[in-house]
């Protein structure tokens, strides 16, 4: 017997089995094989969603970069571990905001706060190493004030706390690319993680062959002391 | 307890649970409650207190004037719209005097001298002219001042209310108690027009508050300066500007050694003249002040100002808020966290990679034409992330190893550049260590000398 399907009644009711579909809006991740993964097809917005890592480094800037790219609109990124560089990331430089760790982490999440409550910016990047069950409800609360896209990169050891995102991924690394474990989404159980190919863009592993053009003589263009 | 000539005039909740009531005598109510404290009346302070109302009361209409006995007069005919409506608005003007630490009671009604009586008879709201005279002619006689020399006479007459002084017949109202009271019933009942003095604000703005003690919490601090900016609402809505610069000044005591005030400035990128956002760039400005002595006054002052320019509504507004909350929201980030502290890129056309990822605070005016100019033509491998300083790579079979041994994956980019400041002389590769994650590291060319040292010097997260 075909089990009725309640998703067309309300938006928060789905079968177990079932990813659900228009809860909130999302943004396109741009990569196909992770959208079909995700509910709504893409990284919800307005919502909290944890991107736990083995290691800051391991590629999550790589799978935010086509979605940032496609947001034109600021990008904040509060407290990262290393300074960022502009030119590695392929949006605008006048796009992005960075937010230095004044070395008090109740100001990084006054900060996030702000900005998310303001919905001035597209997308808010915080890393933190440890953070407390209040402050991640009180950052998913702030989330739903505005449209914005709102990652948390935590380590990967925060991952057997609980959390209110609704949607929280574990980031490996992974040869060619990273493996991406479905800790917690709207949707069936995951146990496999998803393999994404990721390696950094201009990968050159050949040497570039560079041929300078010369640049065209036209006649009388050349002083005659100098030709001699 | 406040004194007039030995006399209570008024008196605080718990001296009046004690049992000290107005016009007791000064001994008696010492006597009921002896640790009250005794202020003389003041009039100097209430005259103060009331120009400090009235300029506050300046962003609810242009058209305020002074009345009789401690009174304001308000035209709000023409607010009414722009404030939702007359309910909307009496919130509003309360909210306003609470803020400015006054108590009021408030009238409204069709005719000025209508809202007056209203008012000192404890308040209420008339909106039609008739509802007004059914409530005027229940009110007490002796509200009208130029009858209170009369009341006695007016008793014995049996004439208890304004409405048996209206049907008395007018000329022998006029020849014993004067014309002022037949005008000013006239007025009242809107049969006759008024004369208001409207109150001009002045040129230029600048603010006082004595505080009760000496303060050192900045919480307290910023309640008074809630105040004072309430004022400067007012002051900016009668002359139609915007503030762009203010200055705050924490007074401290005169003592020995005369210590200077402590100036608070705020700037605003984005001029404005509502208070909210200002209250909230104070206090984040205020928690980070460090008080050398506790503060005894505060005085505020619009240290520059520019005309208004009014908010447009759009049809449709932009998904990302506007430029103005954008700038409204790097300026409270900026108070909060520091000026070094909140950066924005603008990267500098330099191969070596420290120094062109350039961060500037974001207060500096960076055209994307000026970005444009500095960017590379085309994109370079550039990680996303640069360690602050190079770290060293251990070397272990001729390999660098970081946590991994490295394996080079890309072919070498030559940077050699920086000979008039710091040379650098560098092979860059992209390296995968064995926990795949990859980075960027790089070989130092020096030469003459056999060693190679390998450097990492980023992250491609």
């Amino acid at each position: 017997m075909a089990l009725f399907d309640p998703q067309p009644l309300h938006p928060a009711l789905w079968l177990a089995s079932q990813l659900t579909k228009g809860a909130t809006s999302c943004v396109d991740t741009g990569i196909p094989v992770l959208s079909h993964q995700l509910p709504g097809g893409g990284w919800p917005t307005g919502v909290l969603t944890e991107l736990l890592l083995q290691q800051p480094g391991v590629g999550e800037l790589r799978l935010l970069k086509s979605t940032l790219a496609s947001l034109n609109r600021p990008a904040a990124l509060l407290q990262p571990p290393y300074a960022p560089q502009a030119l590695g990331f392929e949006l605008p430089p006048q796009q992005l905001l960075w937010i230095r760790n004044t070395g008090k982490a109740a100001d990084s999440l006054w900060a996030a706060e702000q900005i998310l409550r303001s919905g001035s910016c597209g997308a808010v990047l915080l890393w933190q190493q440890h953070i407390r069950n209040e402050s991640l409800r009180r950052l998913h609360l702030a989330a739903q004030c505005g449209e914005a896209l709102f990652f948390l990169l935590r380590p990967i050891a925060a991952a057997q706390d609980s959390s209110p995102a609704p949607l929280r991924l574990a980031l490996r690394p992974a040869p060619g690319g990273i493996n991406i474990e479905f800790v917690k989404r709207r949707g069936p159980q995951r146990d496999t993680p998803l393999f994404l190919p990721l390696t950094p863009t201009l990968l050159q592993r050949h040497a570039p062959v560079d041929r300078p053009l010369p640049a065209p003589v036209t006649a009388r263009s050349v002083l005659s002391e100098l030709v001699g | 307890m406040v004194l007039e000539q030995e006399g209570v005039l008024a008196v605080s909740y718990r001296a009046h649970l004690m049992g000290v009531r107005p016009g007791m005598r000064r001994s008696g109510a010492l006597m009921l409650a002896p640790e009250a404290q005794m202020h003389e009346r003041a009039p100097q302070q209430e005259q103060e207190a009331l120009h400090a109302v009235a300029l506050a009361m300046l962003q609810y209409t242009p058209q305020v004037a002074e009345g009789e006995g401690a009174t304001l007069l308000l035209d709000v005919g023409a607010s009414l719209r722009l404030f939702g409506g007359i309910r909307r608005l009496c919130r509003l003007v309360r909210d306003s005097l609470q803020k400015l630490g006054f108590s009021g009671v408030l009238g409204v009604a069709p005719t000025a001298r209508g809202a007056w009586l209203l008012a000192r008879a404890g308040g209420g709201r008339t909106l039609k002219l008739d509802s007004l005279l059914r409530r005027l002619h229940r009110l007490p006689v002796g509200l009208l001042p130029p009858l209170q020399r009369h009341q006695r006479w007016l008793d014995g007459i049996g004439c208890l209310s304004i409405g048996d002084l209206v049907r008395l017949p007018r000329p022998g109202l006029q020849r014993r108690c004067g014309i002022e009271v037949l005008e000013m019933l006239d007025a009242a009942q809107g049969l006759a027009p008024e004369m208001h003095e409207w109150l001009a604000a002045p040129p230029s703005f600048k603010a006082k508050l004595e505080l009760f003690g000496r303060i050192e919490n900045t919480d307290l601090l910023l309640a008074g300066a809630c105040r004072l900016l309430q004022q400067l609402t007012g002051w900016l809505c009668a002359h139609q500007f915007a503030v762009s610069r203010i200055r705050l000044l924490l007074e401290h005591e005169r003592g020995r050694e005369a210590c200077p005030p402590t100036p608070v400035e705020v700037m605003l990128a984005e001029p404005t003249w509502r208070d909210e956002h200002i209250v909230r760039l104070l206090k984040e400005r205020l928690a980070k002040v460090e008080l050398p002595a506790p503060a005894i006054g505060l005085a505020l002052e619009a240290a520059q100002v520019e005309p208004m320019a009014p908010l447009s509504d759009s049809l449709f507004p932009e998904p990302g808020g506007n430029a103005q909350d954008r700038q409204r929201l790097f300026e409270v980030l900026v108070a909060r966290l520091g000026a070094e502290n909140v950066l924005q890129s603008y990267p500098k056309a330099d191969y070596r990679p420290e120094v062109a990822n350039r961060w500037v605070p974001l207060h500096e005016k960076v055209r994307p034409a000026d970005i444009a100019a500095q960017m590379p033509p085309r994109a370079l491998p550039r990680p996303a992330f640069l360690l602050p300083k190079p770290i060293q790579l251990l070397m272990r079979d001729h390999r660098p190893f970081y946590c991994s041994p490295l394996r080079m994956v890309s072919t070498a980019e030559r940077i050699e550049a920086g000979w008039w400041s710091e040379t650098q002389t560098r092979d860059y590769f992209i390296a995968e260590g064995e926990d795949h994650a990859y980075y960027w590291v790089y070989r130092e060319r020096t030469p003459g000398t056999e060693e190679t040292r390998w450097y990492l010097h980023g992250l491609f997260a």
